[in-house]
């Protein structure tokens, strides 16, 4: 009888041990004092709202579910609606830094979403929140610079030469990152700063495929405190690559539709020429049947 | 008397159905003419659309009439015999992420209108009888670059496509499942009953790059998810996964994209850093789904 409540004891203690290690888990993710002040260089308008849909119904649905469904993956730690309360409390600067970051059974998004694509996804759970107030930088006295870009291949060194301009005026220190885009993604290549002449230099493998002259879909985006400029063009960086189609050539498998016209041919040609020659016979034994009846 | 009033009423009724079909013919083309002045007017919003042919026109968004196409069997059809040029789409699986969330094969099986009991996808406990561990594995159809399956459909409704993918055909399939039986990684399987909600979906233009509506008496199988390629998108079982474990993309551009990061990596890097390998290699049958081995530590 004892030894039976002691038992139920240890297993009362295990359990509420369970549950405090659940919540600490979700409480335990430390995000730097630095990370957690960080705020929005940009309002978060409806379009921002959109985009980040987008990237949360294609990145964060499946464990996260729709946010205010409560349809959450069951996991350990549990993923959590974004739309809940306990959600919604942090601060725009711990959402940004813990999606991209990531930790245990959270991806980490730094090498999938720039930035700003980022801010997106923060902008798209901050609309389920009715009391939510965006906290914006002080933006006082700060002139936000226009950058171009120039993008150019240096084939001596495989590597791509990316210029930062500002009003002709090459830019030091920009963060750039250039991506190759593919059908489903865009792969980084590198990320780099530019040098006191405003150029940033992008490592390229040179083995990557392009197309027949050797083109790949790139894009680079530069981003120095709250100027931000993104440049997207065919550019001649890749290996050319001759593309060939799956069901080239004849095989086992192919369909008639393949066969080339000889084959077509020679193969009537020789049916029909069969069933001539069985003709010719049949028909002749019966002339030479006939001929006999007649004599 | 009698005979006057009968003529009298045969000209007056005459005269009223001239009377009527006169009114209706006006009306009508009165509604006519406001229905092409009406499609003929321009908004100004032009849109670019690829047409059949691959040629890229630009047109006003008035002139569009959405979802005409995609009603038409014909095109349908067309479409899906064609395929995607240029590509080569492939997938990668890493076995050491899956953790039987079996989240894939839901979404596969609504997507293509399959029973529980009937899998396009089906994940599989592997046991390796020398460590004494299990391991789980996603199994679809291998999209081999030597498909026994086409060789030996007499009907020619199974099919390889220039972009890679094997694809059947339900309007012509028979039913004679040959390809059941060739296919060594059992990767087909067969509608022996009325498949799911098949008397909602009566109406629908039948896709074979969906292969639905699916059809009683006829074999289906994975298809990629050739219908979402079209538009971009991953198939539907690559992005339904929470843990991480498919890669999908394109051989010809050497990149794959991971349904659940969103992360494009290289796939000669991938398959070469992680030793990966396809499902019976010595049959010749090249396939197009790759493994990435599970670890050993977990079981």
């Amino acid at each position: 009888m004892k030894n039976n409540k002691r038992y139920k004891l240890i297993i009362l203690f295990c359990l509420c041990f369970l549950a405090v290690a659940n919540v600490n888990a979700q409480s335990d993710w430390q995000v730097p004092a630095k990370d957690n002040e960080n705020l929005s260089p940009f309002l978060f308008d409806d379009d921002m709202i959109l985009e980040g849909r987008v990237a949360y119904e294609n990145s964060c649905t499946s464990c996260h579910g729709t946010p205010g469904q409560d349809d959450f993956t069951p996991m350990s730690p549990p993923p959590g609606d974004p739309a809940a309360e306990q959600f919604q409390a942090q601060s725009d600067g711990s959402l940004f830094y813990k999606i991209k970051m990531g930790r245990a059974s959270m991806p980490k998004f730094e090498d999938a979403f720039a930035d700003d694509e980022l801010w997106n996804i923060v902008a798209y759970i901050r609309s389920f929140n009715e009391n939510y107030k965006q906290q914006l930088p002080n933006m006082e006295g700060v002139e936000i610079p226009v950058y171009a870009m120039k993008l150019s291949f240096d084939q001596n060194v495989d590597k791509l030469v990316v210029k930062v301009l500002a009003e002709e005026l090459p830019q030091a220190e920009v963060s750039v990152s250039a991506y190759v885009m593919g059908t489903f993604g865009k792969h980084l290549l590198g990320k780099a700063q530019t040098n006191e002449l405003g150029i940033a230099y992008v490592d390229v493998d040179p083995a990557l495929p392009g197309d027949a002259e050797g083109k790949v879909n790139v894009l680079v985006k530069a981003t120095k405190e709250f100027a931000r400029a993104k440049v997207q063009q065919d550019l001649a960086i890749a290996m050319p690559t001759e593309i060939h189609s799956a069901i080239e050539g004849r095989h086992i498998w192919s369909t008639d539709r393949m066969a080339p016209i000889w084959l077509k041919i020679t193969f009537f040609v020789s049916v029909f020429g069969v069933w001539f020659a069985l003709l010719f016979i049949v028909f002749g034994l019966r002339n030479i049947k006939r001929a006999r009846e007649e004599s | 008397m009698n005979m006057a009033n009968k003529n009298d009423k045969s000209r007056r009724r005459f005269l009223q159905k001239l009377g009527i079909a006169g009114a209706s013919t006006v009306a009508g083309s009165a509604l006519l003419l406001q229905g092409c002045s009406d499609s003929n007017q321009a908004s100004g919003n032009k849109v670019k659309v690829l047409t059949a042919d691959n040629k890229l026109v630009e047109v006003d968004v008035a002139h569009l009439k959405p979802g005409d196409k995609i009603q038409d069997l014909s095109y349908l059809q067309k479409r899906g015999r064609e395929g995607i040029p240029g590509k080569k789409f492939v997938m990668v699986v890493d076995l050491a992420k899956c953790k039987n969330a079996r989240k894939c094969m839901k979404a596969c099986q609504s997507a293509h209108q399959l029973k529980p009991e009937m899998h396009h996808l089906n994940v599989l406990e592997m046991e390796d009888p020398v460590k004494k561990t299990s391991y789980w594995m996603p199994k679809t159809c291998q999209h081999c670059d030597n498909p026994p399956c086409v060789s030996v459909c007499p009907v020619d409704a199974t099919f390889k496509r220039q972009d890679g993918i094997v694809l059947i055909d339900n309007e012509r399939c028979i039913g004679c499942r040959f390809c059941v039986a060739a296919c060594p990684y059992s990767a087909r399987t067969f509608n022996w009953t009325e498949p799911k909600n098949s008397d909602k979906m009566a109406d629908v233009t039948y896709d074979m790059e969906l292969n639905v509506p699916q059809k009683k008496g006829t074999v289906t199988k994975c298809a990629f998810s050739a219908d979402q390629l079209r538009y971009g998108k991953l198939p539907y079982c690559v992005s339904a996964c929470p843990n991480g474990v498919y890669y999908f993309g394109d051989q010809n551009e050497d990149l794959v994209t991971n349904g659940t990061t969103k992360k494009t990596v290289r796939l000669s890097h991938l398959l070469e850093e992680n030793a990966a390998y396809t499902l019976m290699p010595e049959l010749g049958t090249k396939p197009s789904v790759y493994y990435l081995p599970p670890r050993e530590s977990e079981g």
